[in-house]
């Protein structure tokens, strides 16, 4: 039996969207529908896709940044929507942290890299401050860093270095899933396979769980073990990764996968399945019928238009597409 | 073959700063042809958005300069030009497509407004009529459907795709015989990345163009770039035809760039990382640039600098390892 660590069920997050301020509501935004997925421990779950998918939001309401507007969080097989905020600070925040997009904006540029590490520490106060440094010292050389780094300022670091700092952070209070969003996109392509080996080395030091969010196809397949195809709030094809990218299904996969692999030259003439998809993605305030993305499916059917397709089991993966019902 | 459009020998720019001087460009020498794409890919800071803003003598002043090398386009000598002499072929014979793209679009003004402003400045045009049809075909060039309504939006109004399809179609209005686009696609999800690279493919099936492709993104160059440029602390170490450059790396930096990016096609279990940064370009080591990154040196190669070497096939290097 797998070993699930979180279980994110049936969420869906609905934003009210406004025109202006003070004028009334004009819609809701479903920016997650009806999203589920589960990720095991020691194991790390991608959420892929474009810009507006819904990756972000998924990953908050995990985080609980935001609730849900319907749907649940399963941790250890305990709701933890269900919490109070007592239980929630002793039981669930301790244990998932989180790595934000940007390593740049996410910092006090104020603050020293001692005391920007050690503010998880000092916000579950448990520990003196001579415990905290060892402990910041002792993460700072879990990620590659020195210890005279814990004196410096973050603008003293390159990117790389100041994503590290962000790791080390995270890891401060020996989570138990850490919640990546594109840890390596705004990292320069020498530095990012710096950071990706870190990640997985201490994925494997410490049985960590990651929820990766990811635009790269080629680093998911590399960082992850499970994968979420999103498109405009939903999830289109789940699964293992291996099996997902050796037998891909939905032709948003395809296309995606088809924009993502390297082309040579060679390879370029002969001018075989290269998949472009017309149009652009469509508005999550008004987003198509049917199977959301039949407006730009270049296997559209006419039942795609209207009937949403429900999400089946083909082979080990699972995928939400009329080709395959 | 055809014929060469643009060369660059020996190109050097430097920034005149208070604290020193930054040799971001320090003798950068390739050439493009017609129909041709070279892709120019390093990491940041390596001097590929300066050696673009040189060749459109576009650097900011004061500080940025040219302080050596040579400029030639369609057989004019870009550096011996007047101001206003060079004004005149921007936009005309060349064009640049900037690397951040809100920048390049005024946000008080609309699409179609921008447009006939460039056409107007580069070709002399006095019928409003013949202007409009202008700027209709270049937006039709760069497939944006229903121009007609487009060139009433203004740019806020625009996804990031469309909006640098509209960039991409300033900067051809006028038929430039080279086009410089400085991470155009870097910005854009995979697909819409997708479509735009087929894009100028077509383009330039359809207008002979010349392109200077600045990427990090060696995805990008395979897809898109017949030859590649190698940059490294403002020099270039290595530039071949794609093809051998994924398949012949000769350059230790090049094939530690080529073995970092992780692979679709293949499962990998731990990457190639180079470990250290780029030296500061204001205090160069003495000899190779990547010496102190690199698990191969040899003696020589902190003292001297090395040569560039032609192998063969267009395939030069410079690396003391490199016979
Ligand atoms: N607070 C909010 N109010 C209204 N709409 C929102 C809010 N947050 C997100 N959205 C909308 O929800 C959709 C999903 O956004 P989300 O940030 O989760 O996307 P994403 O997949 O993370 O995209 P990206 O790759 O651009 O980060 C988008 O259309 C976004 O505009
Ligand atoms: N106005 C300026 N004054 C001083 N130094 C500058 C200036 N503009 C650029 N530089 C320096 O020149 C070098 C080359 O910069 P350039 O913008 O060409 O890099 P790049 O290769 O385009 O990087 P990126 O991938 O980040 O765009 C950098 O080290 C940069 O710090
Ligand atoms: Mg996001
Ligand atoms: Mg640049």
């Amino acid at each position: 039996m797998a070993d699930i660590l979180l279980e994110g069920r049936n969420l869906t997050m609905l934003y009210p969207v406004r025109r202006g301020l003070f004028q009334g509501l004009i819609g809701m935004v479903r920016a997650v529908d009806n999203v589920s997925f589960s990720i095991e421990r020691g194991k790390t779950l991608s959420l892929v896709g474009e810009s507006g998918a819904g990756k972000t939001t998924t990953a908050k309401s995990v985080l609980l940044l935001e609730r849900a507007t319907s749907g649940s969080v399963y941790f250890e097989g305990k709701d933890i929507y269900q919490y109070n905020k007592d239980q929630l600070k002793r039981e669930y925040r301790p244990r998932v942290q989180a790595v934000q997009q940007n390593p740049w904006s996410s910092m006090n540029p104020r603050m020293r890299v001692k005391d920007i590490v050690a503010e998880p520490l000092v916000v579950n106060a448990k520990q003196s401050k001579k415990e905290n440094y060892d402990r910041v010292v002792e993460l700072l050389d879990q990620v590659g860093l020195k210890a005279e780094h814990a004196e410096h300022f973050p603008h003293e670091f390159s990117g790389g270095q100041r994503q590290r700092i962000a790791v080390a952070r995270a890891l401060a209070l020996n989570p138990s899933l850490v919640v990546l969003d594109e840890p390596v996109s705004a990292l320069d392509v020498s530095i990012r396979a710096q950071i990706m080996n870190l990640l997985k080395d201490l994925q494997e030091a410490h049985n960590l769980s990651y929820l990766v969010i990811a635009h790269n196809l080629a680093t998911v397949r590399y960082m992850s073990h499970g994968v979420a195809i999103m498109y405009l709030g939903q999830i289109v094809e789940y699964g293992d990764t291996e099996d997902l990218f050796e037998n891909p299904l939905h032709p948003y996969t395809n296309a995606l996968i088809s924009a993502s692999d390297l082309k040579l030259p060679e390879d370029r003439d002969q001018n075989e399945k290269e998949i472009i998809l017309s149009g652009e993605m469509p508005s999550p305030l008004n987003p198509p019928t049917g199977c959301r993305f039949h407006t730009r499916c270049p296997e559209a059917r006419p039942e795609c238009s209207k009937i949403e397709p429900e999400m089946v089991t083909v082979g080990k993966h699972q995928v939400k597409c009329h080709k395959f019902v | 073959m055809s014929k060469i459009v643009l060369e660059v020998e020996g190109l050097r720019t430097s920034f005149f700063t208070r604290k020193g001087i930054v040799k971001a460009v320090d003798g950068v020498s390739f050439f493009v042809r017609e129909k041709e794409t070279l892709g120019i890919v390093g990491e940041s800071g390596c001097g590929k958005t300066v050696t673009g803003m040189s060749i459109m003598r576009l650097l900011p002043e004061p500080g940025g300069k040219i302080v050596g090398g040579r400029i030639t386009l369609n057989g004019t000598s870009l550096l011996e030009l007047s101001k206003r002499e060079m004004r005149n072929i921007r936009g005309c014979m060349v064009s640049m497509i900037l690397q951040d793209p809100m920048t390049s679009l005024n946000p008080v003004y609309t699409i179609g407004d921008q447009i006939a402003e460039s056409v107007r400045m580069h070709q002399n045009l006095a019928d409003e009529k013949m202007i409009t049809n202008e700027v209709v075909s270049s937006l039709r060039l760069l497939q944006i459907p229903s121009p007609e309504t487009l060139l009433k939006n203004y740019p806020f109004q625009l996804s990031g795709g469309m909006r640098q399809r509209v960039v991409g179609a300033i900067a051809m209005c006028c038929k430039p015989s080279l086009l410089i686009a400085d991470e155009p696609t870097t910005a854009l999800d995979a697909t819409i990345q997708a479509q735009y690279i087929a894009l100028f493919k077509d383009i330039q099936a359809k207008t002979d163009v010349a392109i200077i492709f600045i990427t990090h993104d060696f995805g990008v160059i395979a897809d898109m770039c017949h030859r590649v440029a190698v940059m490294y602390a403002g020099k270039i170490v290595e530039s071949a035809s794609t093809s051998e450059i994924f398949k012949k790396p000769q350059h230790p930096y090049t094939r530690a760039l080529i073995n970092s990016v992780p692979r679709l096609d293949r499962k990998d279990d731990r990457l190639y990382s180079i470990e250290g940064q780029p030296p500061s370009l204001m205090h160069l080591p003495p000899g190779c640039r990547f010496c102190e990154r690199c698990s191969d040196s040899l003696e020589i190669c902190s003292k001297e600098e090395p040569p560039e070497k032609n192998i063969g096939n267009n395939h030069t290097v410079s690396c003391w390892r490199v016979q």
